[in-house]
């Protein structure tokens, strides 16, 4: 059994977690505490042993979108007083300002999401809305959706090797790399939807349509503290929306 | 409501985690061939050519949540795909077939929606960038002395619209050479059999 207590959190109850986290952070005013969030979703994500796949993603994700942002809203947009000039190039304060509070908004919100996946295995959280009422049906295609996209990548690179083999050229300008999609893109999508008639007849065959009540070989369960966690979340959402209203900033 | 219950046959359901995965392969292809387009909505616009737009819809936001798990980023763009999803649906009911001009205005109409939907997004949340290939063009513009709504809305119409032709294309391809009997089995199938092949 999973020591961790944010690990055996029922993931709902984190699902919960970050949608608090992304609230606080549009609730209490200032980029800082926004910026923080990827801190504290770093330390939970540190004590589920997770934290190196969680920087690398918000990183992957940020770092570029970010400099953009910055360069468009500082530079290109000019309005307001220059704060500092480089050689040729101003920098507009307010630009720059606009640019922090956006991106602290999306750290926010990219950080808090990112955690959830790492800390959630994907077939714990559809079982979980399962059990909350969403259709099987719904959640066998979610499930489905995330076997079959590992497997099409694998038969993406295994069509492309065997056109390659044919003769195909996927490295030259731009036009013969375009006229390389077609040959790899068409067999791949024929092949796959082929493959759902099939796999139709083998759940009809193992009685999916027929509306009996299923059983579970894997099953998750609440753990005791679950409910306090959920408590202590709400409690502290309303906690910040009181110290906004009270302080009115 | 018992009409949009009975688009969600079990073959329709079965294409949802295809067409998602074609959306991802589409992607990633382009990404790995370095092409400049997205051809991230082919499975999209495909499956609601084929089995309406309600499960076209779903398509859609299992994709965004799926890539969201990789990037959430792309959680902001869930009504995009939507209304993408659902205009391509409603566009079936006027038959396609292999008629030029009809994928013309289809791929117009879905440009038009997908920018009107997308372009406030990427200017509110994301102050007008959003770190692919149509960010280069919008700094582009915005150099040239443009305001930001007009930058951002020109330089997505330009990689929308190129995007989605090249989109209803491939899709109209696919569709012609699946077979009848396959087809036969989705709620537009019938519209897409080439009668003169059998």
């Amino acid at each position: 059994m999973e020591k961790n207590i944010f690990r055996r959190l029922y993931p709902t109850t984190k699902l919960m977690m970050t949608f608090t986290l992304i609230m606080s952070a549009f609730v209490i005013p200032g980029y800082i505490y926004s910026y923080l969030i990827f801190l504290i979703c770093g330390i939970i994500v540190y004590f589920c042993g997770k934290l190196k796949e969680y920087t690398k993603q918000v990183f992957k994700s940020l770092i570029l979108l970010f400099i953009i942002i910055f360069i468009i809203q500082g530079i290109l947009i000019s309005k307001g007083e220059i704060w500092f000039k480089l050689g040729f190039i101003s920098v507009y304060k307010e630009g720059i300002m606009k640019g922090v509070n956006l991106t602290s908004k999306i750290t926010a919100f990219v950080s808090a999401f990112t955690m959830f996946f790492q800390i959630t295995p994907i077939r714990d959280f559809v079982i979980s809305l399962e059990k909350a009422g969403m259709n099987s049906k719904a959640a066998y295609v979610v499930l489905l959706t995330l076997q079959i996209i590992p497997e099409m990548m694998k038969r993406t690179n295994v069509i492309m090797d065997s056109q390659k083999a044919r003769g195909v050229e996927t490295e030259s300008n731009i036009f013969v790399r375009a006229k390389a999609f077609i040959p790899i893109f068409f067999p791949l999508i024929l092949s796959s939807i082929e493959n759902t008639e099939e796999r139709a007849i083998t759940l009809e065959a193992r009685g999916f349509s027929s509306g009996v009540k299923k059983t579970r070989l894997y099953d998750i369960e609440k753990v005791s503290y679950d409910l306090l966690f959920r408590i202590l979340l709400v409690v502290f959402i309303v906690l910040c929306i009181i110290w906004r209203k009270l302080w009115n900033i | 409501m018992k009409s949009i219950k009975e688009d969600f046959s079990l073959m329709s359901i079965l294409l949802i985690p295809v067409a998602v995965a074609i959306n991802m392969a589409g992607f990633g292809l382009v990404k790995l061939l370095n092409l400049p387009i997205f051809l991230d909505t082919v499975g999209t616009v495909f499956i609601s050519f084929l089995a309406g737009p309600w499960i076209g819809a779903i398509a859609a936001i299992l994709t965004s949540v799926v890539s969201g798990i990789f990037d959430p980023v792309y959680l902001a763009y869930i009504p995009t795909s939507v209304g993408l999803a659902l205009t391509a649906g409603f566009l079936t009911r006027f038959k396609f077939g292999n008629n030029i001009i009809k994928i013309a205005i289809s791929s117009l109409v879905l440009t038009i929606i997908a920018v009107v939907i997308s372009a406030p997004i990427t200017v509110i949340v994301f102050g007008g960038v959003t770190g692919n290939m149509t960010s280069s063009i919008t700094a582009l513009f915005l150099a040239s002395g443009q305001q930001i709504w007009s930058a951002v809305i020109s330089s997505s119409i330009i990689t929308e619209f190129a995007d989605k032709l090249v989109t209803v294309i491939i899709c109209i391809l696919i569709l012609g050479s699946m077979s009848s009997r396959y087809l036969i089995k989705f709620k537009y199938g019938e519209k897409y059999i080439n009668k003169s092949k059998n």
